[in-house]
């Protein structure tokens, strides 16, 4: 039992200690030269995006890589989960079948899942991962049947590459970075040094922040009251997921299924 | 989920429905005052399920709800309409957890008493204290509803949930500091695992210290309970070792008193037979005197017949007088007195050779041997007395050995004292009895064929002796027979 037979060491180390900021450094001066780029019409808008998203996520998978690997194996580099999010995003501007490579990112971070003991990666009860893509499922389509009959968003029938695509983008970007740094990287260190409620408050509100300010979320009223609404609740079910179960793959599975149901909103880009 | 709480998650379930689709036919907006019915099931599911209860019908309200204030700011913008709905949405989702959390409270608080009263059955056990330590922490971890439950008893002898105390652990720490200890995170796994131990305090400080853990929070009340929990403990485990104690002595006295009481029936029985020895060896001599002295006054003998006679009366006058001086010792030992002494300064080998000289002239159906081991230093002994133990110890060394046997006695000096060996080859004494033999009136068993005694005769030397500052005690000699060892102080 730890409290009798191990020593017992007060942690000492803040909650943000470790980050790799020259490569934040980077990837943020990458992703505002992008934007100020794009806005001032330098260079059109598809790959200052790619730019741009690339970048902001994979300072999110940097990070939570580099906290995973923190006084451990160092062989797995930052460096290395920045470039696949990056490829994975210019990859999919440059042919409709670059959205492959979006899948670079994951299939990379399950090889390394031995060298990244504290990334969330372990295996989780078949359970809770069903229970997961339940609710994004049920989220999803109570988002639907909101939207489309309350507020009049039109619901569009996908083609199967705008299904892959839409899957390739949140499976290995857009939800596994949010997962992986909010949940895995973030939440754990959080609920290692604070409750676990106001850990996961602290990680909602960052974690809405990060989709509040994408640019590919439309900017108008309804769609950020709604979005606040269904992520607020979206990030407490996959926190409280992710305290049951110590993984991230229900967040993962949870976050999938409901950007899945987003994404056939007909107002969505 | 049991069928029960099945069916009662169903009630607050249906409510909602019913609500939502009333709400939903009725057409109303956001601030509409019919919006207050969703307290209902999130109340009820709050009370009946605590704080997850609350919250997943809070989630259901909110989910139910948010249309139409979803509606409201799509087609009229922020209106206060909207506004209301929001705060309902708010207020729906404190609700639900806050009284689930009130009800979790309430419910923890009588657990709280279920437990105390499971201690104290555990601690009621009059088992030793690791076992009713292994007994508590299995109480604790189910009542507590932690992963495990440790404690450190008994200044870190009795440990439970591990099989050391590490001195730089958290327990360690609490013991030493009798401060509470939470640690957030003890950082051994994917999931946060939180840790508490506090201090189990008594009247007389701390007398341990009680950990959890558990891969969940510690709310702060939790962790105050556990506070309170550890005083009660450690007062609980004072008055069981102070009932422990307390059984514990009234079984030894019990014990004592049955030894005793077996001693005393023992006393009584040895009492019996020695008055009945005692009359024995009384009328001997006492008939052999009346017999004799009824021949030399009714018939004429020879002057040599008539000696010979009367140096059988005299050695019979002797021995009743020894007999009488046996009993006269053995009063004074009842009364808790030595033996009275007169010492002297003397030389004791003169006495020794005496004494079995003595044993040689009247006694010639056994061998007896003299050796004595260089020049002996003086004692400071009474003669009389030194005399008395000599001829007992010789004289049962040839009463409890076989004729023809051989009888040595010994005189050394060694480390400062005079020791005299008295070996015989008779049957021995078994080691068991080797310590009784000293007592008054303790007679071996199945020596009563072997020769007449009171039982009182060691028992007065042993008194004799130590009256001299000396020792005796009895050893299995070399091959069979008895070695009796007197050693006297030498003066220097």
């Amino acid at each position: 039992m730890y409290a009798i037979s191990d020593p017992w060491i007060p942690p000492t180390r803040g909650l943000l200690a470790g980050m790799p900021m020259p490569l934040l450094l980077v990837l943020g001066v990458l992703t505002a030269t992008a934007g100020a780029l794009a806005a001032a019409e330098l260079v059109p808008l598809t790959p200052a995006r790619a730019v741009g998203a690339g970048g902001a996520q994979g300072a999110l998978l940097a990070t939570a890589v580099t906290w995973a690997r923190s006084g451990r194996r160092r062989r797995t580099t930052p460096l290395m989960a920045a470039i696949l999010v990056f490829v994975g995003a210019v990859g999919a501007t440059l042919s409709p079948f670059g959205v492959i490579a979006y899948l670079a990112a994951p299939v990379w971070l399950c090889l390394q899942r031995d060298r990244l003991p504290a990334f969330g990666l372990t295996r989780p009860p078949i359970g809770i991962c069903a229970a997961g893509a339940a609710l994004g499922a049920l989220l999803g389509a109570h988002l639907l049947l909101t939207s489309s009959l309350t507020l009049g968003y039109g619901v569009r029938v996908p083609t199967t590459a705008h299904l892959i695509s839409w899957l390739a983008y949140d499976a290995g970007a857009n939800v596994l970075t949010t997962e992986a740094f909010f949940r895995g990287a973030l939440l754990d260190r959080a609920q290692r040094r604070r409750p676990f409620a106001m850990s996961s408050a602290l990680v909602t509100l960052l974690c809405l922040a990060r989709y509040l300010v994408d640019p590919l979320l439309p900017h108008n009223l309804e769609v950020m009251a709604g979005a606040v609404f269904y992520l607020t609740l979206l990030s407490l079910a996959n926190c409280w997921m992710y305290w049951r179960s110590g993984s991230i793959v229900p967040g993962i599975a949870a976050g999938v299924a409901f950007f899945a149901c987003y994404r056939l909103l007909h107002v969505v880009s | 989920m049991s069928a029960a709480r099945i069916r009662a998650a169903l009630g607050p379930a249906a409510i909602l429905l019913a609500i939502t689709a009333g709400l939903a036919a009725a057409n109303v907006g956001p601030a509409t005052p019919w919006r207050h019915l969703y307290l209902v099931p999130v109340v009820l599911a709050g009370i009946r399920f605590g704080v997850a209860g609350g919250l997943v019908a809070a989630l259901g309200a909110v989910l139910a709800f948010g249309p139409f204030v979803l509606r409201e700011i799509e087609g009229h913008g922020p209106t206060w309409a909207a506004a209301e709905g929001i705060v309902t949405l708010v207020v729906l989702a404190v609700s639900g957890a806050a009284v689930g959390s009130l009800a979790a409270r309430a419910r923890r608080q009588r657990e709280r008493y279920d437990t105390l009263r499971a201690v104290q059955r555990a601690l009621a056990d009059p088992a030793p204290l690791d076992r009713t330590a292994a007994r508590l922490a299995s109480v604790l971890t189910e009542r507590l509803r932690v992963d495990v439950a440790g404690l450190v008893l008994d200044d870190g002898r009795v440990v439970v949930g591990a099989d050391h105390v590490d001195p730089r652990s958290a327990a360690a720490y609490v013991v030493a500091h009798r401060e509470p200890v939470f640690v957030i995170d003890a950082g051994t796994g994917s999931r946060a695992r939180r840790v508490v131990v506090v201090p189990l305090t008594s009247t007389d400080g701390t007398v341990g210290a009680l950990a959890v853990e558990r891969l969940g929070d510690f709310s702060r009340e939790e962790r105050d309970a556990l506070v309170g929990f550890g005083a009660a403990l450690g007062l609980a485990l004072d008055n069981a070792r102070l009932a422990a104690r307390q059984r514990r002595f009234a079984e030894e006295l019990e014990q004592k008193v049955s030894q005793a009481t077996a001693r005393l029936g023992e006393m009584d029985r040895l009492k019996s037979d020695f008055v009945a020895l005692a009359s024995h060896e009384l009328r001997t001599p006492l008939t052999a005197l009346q017999g004799f002295s009824e021949l030399l006054a009714t018939r004429p003998f020879a002057p040599a017949e008539v000696r010979r006679l009367a140096d059988i009366m005299r050695a019979e006058i002797e021995r009743l007088g020894r007999i009488v001086s046996d009993f006269l010792d053995l009063a004074r030992l009842e009364r808790g007195l030595t033996p009275s002494i007169r010492r002297a300064v003397l030389d004791p080998v003169p006495l020794i050779t005496a004494a079995v000289e003595l044993f040689r002239r009247t006694r010639t159906s056994h061998r007896l041997e003299l050796h004595v081991d260089g020049a002996l230093p003086h004692v400071d002994a009474d003669a009389d007395a030194l005399d008395r133990v000599l001829k007992n110890l010789i004289g049962n060394a040839l009463k409890y050995s076989p004729p023809g046997s051989c009888v040595r006695v010994r005189a050394r000096a060694t480390e400062g004292v005079v020791a005299v060996d008295v070996e015989d080859e008779g049957p021995g004494i078994p080691p068991e009895e080797r310590a009784r033999i000293f007592e008054p009136y303790y007679r071996m068993r199945d020596t009563a064929a072997l020769g007449h005694g009171t039982g009182l005769g060691l028992s007065v030397v042993k008194s004799l002796v130590e009256a001299h500052g000396g020792t005796v005690h009895a050893e299995a000699a070399p091959g069979t027979g008895t070695r009796m060892t007197v050693m006297l102080p030498a003066l220097p």
